[in-house]
């Protein structure tokens, strides 16, 4: 039993304080959800979208399933979606929200109280009483403009159309950003510089706000080229550092990205992408920077990139990075997008609080910040400790951090850069294998993707056509080891990728050796939908009976 | 002098003076090598810290303000100095001179303005006469180049100074004022390039240079001196405003973490349904 909900208007007609205040009591009532958003870049006016999914069991994307509900903030929206109103549909069309309008300024002389009004009724037809929507409610939600609400859905006959049990226990809730935040700072990250881009700008907000209370510093830059120095000033002089950008920013910061890789300066790089090229779609979700992140930056250096594909990832990686950027003083990237940044979900289980410390060894001043070594691995250590003096530098450099133009130190250089990554093998991180191992048919995804393929995985699987799905949450680099205990051999591999040319199948190629057979691709600006890849995925490669 | 290696200036060049009035004023400010960072960008200027004895963030051609800035963040305890070339710091780097002098941290900026780009062996620079003659203009420059101090003074800085590599002890003295002073310090030093730079030569600037007394009473009267140019060229401390304070920074970071209590509490008040 799920109840999916459709609210759609124009950019300033509250939606955002309805999609918080709506996420808000269902997190509190109990209510397994997902949400999430298809949104226009506009201030006021166009057509935004917000999406709940309300379920009995977790759920991590949106089912493609004909609406239950469609609340229509305005005609626009009723004229889009009315055709995808399921057979029990209930419909709030201008004329009810013009209505709950009137409540709201009768009843309570505010016209913003008709957003937990609105509110009040949703949870009615989902089944939720007063007694104990008042055991949830704080002050802030207004639980009389609520009850109230409630009282409204009865009065229209909507009560318990949709009747859930509440049966989550998810302690807590994040969007996709906000999870690589809160991973950052489980990885010690102490510094952050950054300047606007959608869709990277809440995970900005969510560091500034925790460099309020904590040990931690967040610079708004002049400019993405000023962010990534000013971050890599701060990693050099000692704190954990990351920058987060969208892809317009990315490119500007290409340059410093060298710089990390030459001067060894550790470094996280968050990416959400949205699609390109150039300013594209600035609120839409696509997949589409892996390529430039693989070859950003000038000369030959090692890198890491990580994608995640959960909440659950995205904490576990994004602290992950700061582990992995200092170990092998690397940049290390992380991958995500408008559709996971935006995504509100319930985190399952709890997330563990150890806190990752960067070490911080004193040397004498015959330190050398470049010291040859047998892993190629130099000791890492900030000005001011001890008598060491740490000297970094863009040219090609000696032992010491000095410019050289000895043709001989530099192949030294470049092969001590180059071997830190032969010892990144071990610290890779597999491949989640899922779904029927023995199915011939293998779906595989990286990054944001994952949760909408081991849904449908498990609902083809249901429906009779079998399949297994591979993902991949460390894209780079690809190491043999993670194919191995996952015997492909045989099956049909389907890359399914939100981009429009299968930027990781073809990673997967060069890299491993892997041939994708398929690829099931989208790049209008939307996340796939369940229902959409399983039709897909049933049509093209099955007949009634077995795999085509 | 410290044993620095081999040093990859052209005799005469006038960054040899500049290295020695820096080295001079940080051994007299008794600042100890360790608690100096020094970071430069990509040019001739840029080398400057590799011949002297301190920290060192050598980083790309136009960044070493920003750098300079996250380290300053990160660390105010540390005597940081920038000191890069023309170019680099009005130059490739221009966005950030503009965006640095308005956060006033404790910083010092050194430019070592030899009107030239020097390491690409002489095109123009933002701060090239009108009608030098250029690789890339055998007519000669035809852009109006920039006053970094009224440019300076124009966007706040507290501290700005022009200083001559011509005149070593005066120059060292403008260097440890400009490193004491709380807050942003702009020095240009006008540098001869004996290689490229035909025009503004040591002869040149001798013939020009006076010293001022004291320094301009407030922004109005800087940048009258900053807007003389010409015949006389003034060098001295422009404007010393010791009423603004350095803008503050977040306190103590390094070596100082976040804890688990603080993430437990993060995870309650902001994800959590309590
Ligand atoms: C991004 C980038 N563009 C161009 C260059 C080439 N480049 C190196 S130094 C320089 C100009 C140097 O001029 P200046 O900063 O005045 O230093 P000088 O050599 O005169 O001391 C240029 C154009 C570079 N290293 N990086
Ligand atoms: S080219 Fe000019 S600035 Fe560079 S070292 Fe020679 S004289 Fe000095
Ligand atoms: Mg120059």
């Amino acid at each position: 039993m799920e109840c999916t909900i459709l609210i759609g208007g124009q950019a300033g007609q509250g939606l955002a304080s309805i999609e918080r205040e709506l996420a808000a009591l269902l997190f509190r009532l109990g209510y397994f959800f997902f949400a999430t958003k298809f949104y226009m870049s506009r201030i006021r006016g166009g057509h935004n979208d917000h999406l709940f999914r309300i379920a009995e069991r977790p759920v991590h994307a949106l089912s493609g399933e004909s609406w239950d509900v469609l609340v229509s903030l305005d005609e626009e929206t009723q004229r889009r979606c009315k055709a995808d109103l399921s057979a029990r549909g209930l419909c709030l069309s201008p004329a009810e929200i013009a209505e709950i309008e009137k409540r709201a300024k009768d009843g309570f002389s505010n016209v913003v109280m008709s957003n937990p009004l609105l509110v009040g009724v949703l949870l009615r037809i989902i089944g939720v009483r007063s007694d104990a929507l008042e055991a949830a409610a704080r002050e802030e939600d207004q639980p009389a403009a609520l009850l109230a609400g409630m009282a409204l859905a009865e009065e229209w006959d909507m009560a318990d159309r949709f009747v859930l049990q509440p049966r989550a226990e998810s302690p807590y809730t994040f969007d996709g950003n906000s999870a690589i935040g809160f991973g950052s700072l489980l990885g010690g990250c102490q510094f952050m510089a950054a300047y606007p881009m959608t869709p990277a700008t809440s995970l900005m907000l969510y560091v500034a706000k925790a460099a309020l209370e904590l040990p931690v510093h967040f610079e708004q830059a002049e400019d993405e080229i000023a962010a990534i120095n000013m971050a890599l000033g701060a990693s050099y002089a000692g704190l954990r550092s990351m920058v987060a950008t969208s892809g317009g920013g990315f490119a500007l910061m290409t340059e410093a990205v060298s710089l990390a890789g030459m001067t060894e300066t550790p470094i996280v790089i968050v990416i959400a992408q949205r699609p390109g090229p150039s300013t594209g779609l600035p609120t839409r979700t696509e997949q589409g920077d892996l390529n430039v992140v693989l070859s950003a930056g000038h000369g030959e250096f090692p890198r890491l990139v990580y994608a995640p594909g959960s909440l659950q990832e995205a904490v576990d990686l994004a602290k992950r990075s700061f582990e992995m950027a200092d170990r092998y003083q690397i940049p290390v990237f992380i991958l995500t997008d408008q559709y996971l940044a935006d995504s509100i979900q319930l985190l399952e289980g709890s997330p563990e609080l150890s806190v990752a410390l960067r070490q911080y060894e004193i040397f004498d001043a015959s330190y050398r910040r470049y010291a040859l070594t047998p892993d190629g691995l130099s000791p890492l250590t900030y000005p001011g400790l001890g008598e060491a003096l740490v000297r970094v530098d863009s040219d090609e450099h000696t032992e010491a951090g000095k410019i050289t133009e000895d043709l001989d130190l530099r192949v030294r250089m470049v092969d001590k850069r180059l071997r830190k990554a032969s010892r990144m093998d071990k610290d890779a991180v597999l491949p989640t294998l899922y779904g029927d191992r023995d199915a011939d048919i293998c779906l595989i995804s990286w990054g944001s993707n994952r949760e909408i393929v081991e849904e449908a995985a498990d609902r083809l699987t249901s429906e009779g056509h079998p399949v297994a799905a591979l993902h991949f949450s460390q894209v780079y680099p690809l190491v043999p080891a993670m194919l191995e205990g996952v015997s492909l051999a045989g099956k049909r591999l389907i890359a399914i990728e939100n981009n429009a040319t299968g930027q990781f199948a073809g990673l997967l190629k060069r890299e491993l050796s892997l041939e994708i057979n398929d690829m099931i691709l989208k790049y209008n600006g939307l996340c796939f939908s369940v229902r959409e890849l399983c039709d897909e995925v049933a049509a093209r490669f099955f007949v009634p009976g077995g795999v085509k | 002098m410290n044993d620095h290696g081999e040093i990859a200036w052209c005799p005469g060049c006038g960054n040899f003076a500049i290295r020695d009035a820096l080295e001079g004023a940080l051994a007299e400010l008794a600042i100890p090598p360790r608690e100096i960072v020094l970071t430069s960008g990509i040019g001739q200027a840029a080398k400057m810290p590799q011949y002297l004895a301190g920290n060192y963030f050598n980083g790309l051609h136009g960044r070493a303000l920003p750098v300079a800035v996250g380290v300053k963040l990160a660390r105010p305890e540390l005597t940081v100095i920038v000191v890069s070339g023309d170019g680099c710091n009005y130059g490739e780097g221009g966005n950030h001179f503009l965006h640095s002098l308005r956060r006033n941290l404790d910083l010092t900026v050194l430019t070592c303005n030899n009107q030239v780009y020097g390491l690409t062996k002489g095109q123009s620079s933002p701060t090239t006469d009108l009608g030098r003659m250029n690789m890339f203009d055998p007519r000669g420059n035809e852009n109006e180049p920039l006053n970094p101090l009224a440019l300076a003074i124009v966007l706040g800085a507290p501290f700005v100074a022009r200083g001559f590599a011509g005149e070593k002890e005066h120059l060292k003295g403008l260097l440890k004022e400009a490193i004491q002073f709380r807050g942003t310090a702009v020095v240009d030093i006008l540098q001869p390039c004996v290689s490229f730079n035909k025009v503004n030569t040591y002869a040149y600037y001798r013939k020009r240079v006076y010293r001022l007394d004291v320094p301009g009473k407030d922004r109005r009267e800087a940048l009258e001196i900053a807007e003389i140019q010409g015949d006389r060229i003034p060098v001295g401390v422009f404007l010393k405003d010791e009423s603004r304070s350095p803008r503050e920074t977040a306190g103590r970071l390094f070596r100082k973490s976040v804890t688990p209590g603080d993430m437990e509490n993060l995870l309650q008040k902001w994800h959590g349904a309590a």
